[in-house]
């Protein structure tokens, strides 16, 4: 490969014909010009192959953990295959939201919470369900988008899985908003409570409570009597909530 | 409803996700009649088991021959082919006769509500509605299934 850090030749002292010189010139910046662009076309080609690489992955990861719940038979063992198979399809529904936009540095979070909640309400298979989304148009960083994606997914399938025992039907609610400094996301289900929902799933609660602490968000679980009503603040460019 | 199941064929080169496939074509309803791993294999078992419906990966065992798998089908077999793939920009503008695509990662659940939509559609010859979350169509088929009127009714 070239070096593309070297400055071109210094030109010749005497003195060559103006025209001359010029279309030396013309010739050198013709060729950086093509170098360049090639440069450029091989690391976005290769930007492309990890792209493809990591979607494929993620589809192997997927696949590999519903297999595995195929063959089970213990509940206990099912349920924990179930949540981890949320949490990667929550990392692979980023991934492909990401890519899909022209701008890889930011992350829609909204346009993930609805093809999030299209997943879980068909996988959760519950029409006694009612969801309700208000979402306003929330951008985060990209590096923001996995952790605050998993915690989304957790408080989700929180509220679909443990405060509706099956027979009892309920709403979901997710919302968006975006304040001067902070942007809040409210999920709140008039299922069961938080005593119950809580114990069910602690593992869930501590992946909750830590990346809340990684992205610097404020974590609330209210009693809304019936049900729980969760409240994430997630600070703008660092500011504190 | 009972009707004849789609038979679909699978074309994609990694077992495991063929074999998860298999599972949510059952559940989706679906027939599988066979899994292809090459571009061969593919037009070899699409010109014998005549599938209503091919899910074809763009890079196969033997290359990126997905797509000249999926003109193929469409112009050889009479089947209707649906991209799954990690590669969906890179898909020709009329996507080789294909109806469309299910971007990977795709979810299971995404995946079993493509295959009810197209076998409403493949059965009735008009969408029921706007694609679920996670399908793609295709400009020829969004026209051959009425979804341009439908948009402009609701």
């Amino acid at each position: 490969m070239t070096d593309l850090s070297q400055p071109p030749e210094p030109e010749p002292r005497g003195d060559p014909s103006p025209g001359q010189s010029r279309r030396d010139l013309e010739q050198l910046v013709a060729d950086r010009t093509l170098e360049l662009t090639q440069a450029l076309e091989q690391k976005t080609a290769l930007l492309h192959e990890v792209d493809h690489r990591v979607k494929n992955n993620l589809q192997l990861i997927s696949s590999l953990l519903l297999l595995q719940n195929r063959r089970v038979a213990d509940p206990a063992v099912k349920a924990a295959l179930r949540g981890m198979l949320d949490r990667v399809n929550a990392i692979a529904t980023v991934h492909r939201r990401l890519f899909q936009s022209d701008d890889v540095e930011r992350f829609d979070v909204s346009a993930f919470v609805r093809d999030l909640v299209a997943d879980v309400v068909g996988s959760a298979g519950r029409d006694d369900i009612a969801f309700s989304l208000d979402l306003e148009r929330v951008d985060v960083a990209a590096s923001k988008a996995a952790p605050l994606a998993l915690v989304i997914s957790e408080l989700l399938s929180n509220a679909t899985r443990h405060a509706f025992p099956e027979g009892r039907p309920g709403r979901v609610f997710v919302g968006i908003t975006r304040n001067e400094d902070a942007f809040r996301i409210e999920i709140s289900d008039d299922g069961v409570g938080m005593p119950t929902s809580a114990s069910v799933n602690g593992f869930g609660l501590t992946i909750i409570q830590l990346l809340c602490q990684q992205l610097k968000a404020r974590f609330e679980a209210l009693d809304a009597s019936p049900g729980t009503r969760v409240v994430i603040t997630l600070p703008v460019n660092g500011a504190r909530p | 409803m009972n009707e004849r199941p789609l038979g679909v064929l699978i074309v994609e080169d990694e077992v495991l996700l063929a074999t998860e496939l298999e599972f949510l074509l059952d559940e989706a309803g679906c027939r599988a009649l066979g899994h292809a791993m090459t571009a061969d294999e593919a037009v070899t078992m699409a010109h014998d088991l005549h599938p209503d419906l091919a899910l074809v990966d763009v890079h196969l065992a033997d290359g990126p021959t997905g797509v000249e798998v999926a003109r193929r089908i469409h112009q050889d077999c009479g089947g209707v082919a649906l991209f799954m793939t990690a590669n969906v920009k890179r898909l020709p503008d009329d996507f080789a006769g294909a109806c469309g695509v299910i971007g990977k990662p795709y979810s299971g659940n995404g995946v079993r509500s493509a295959l009810h939509y197209l076998t409403a559609c493949l059965r009735d010859g008009h969408a029921p509605g706007p694609p679920p979350v996670g399908l793609t169509l295709s400009p020829d088929y969004i026209a051959l299934w009425g979804l341009h009127e439908l948009a402009k009714a609701s």
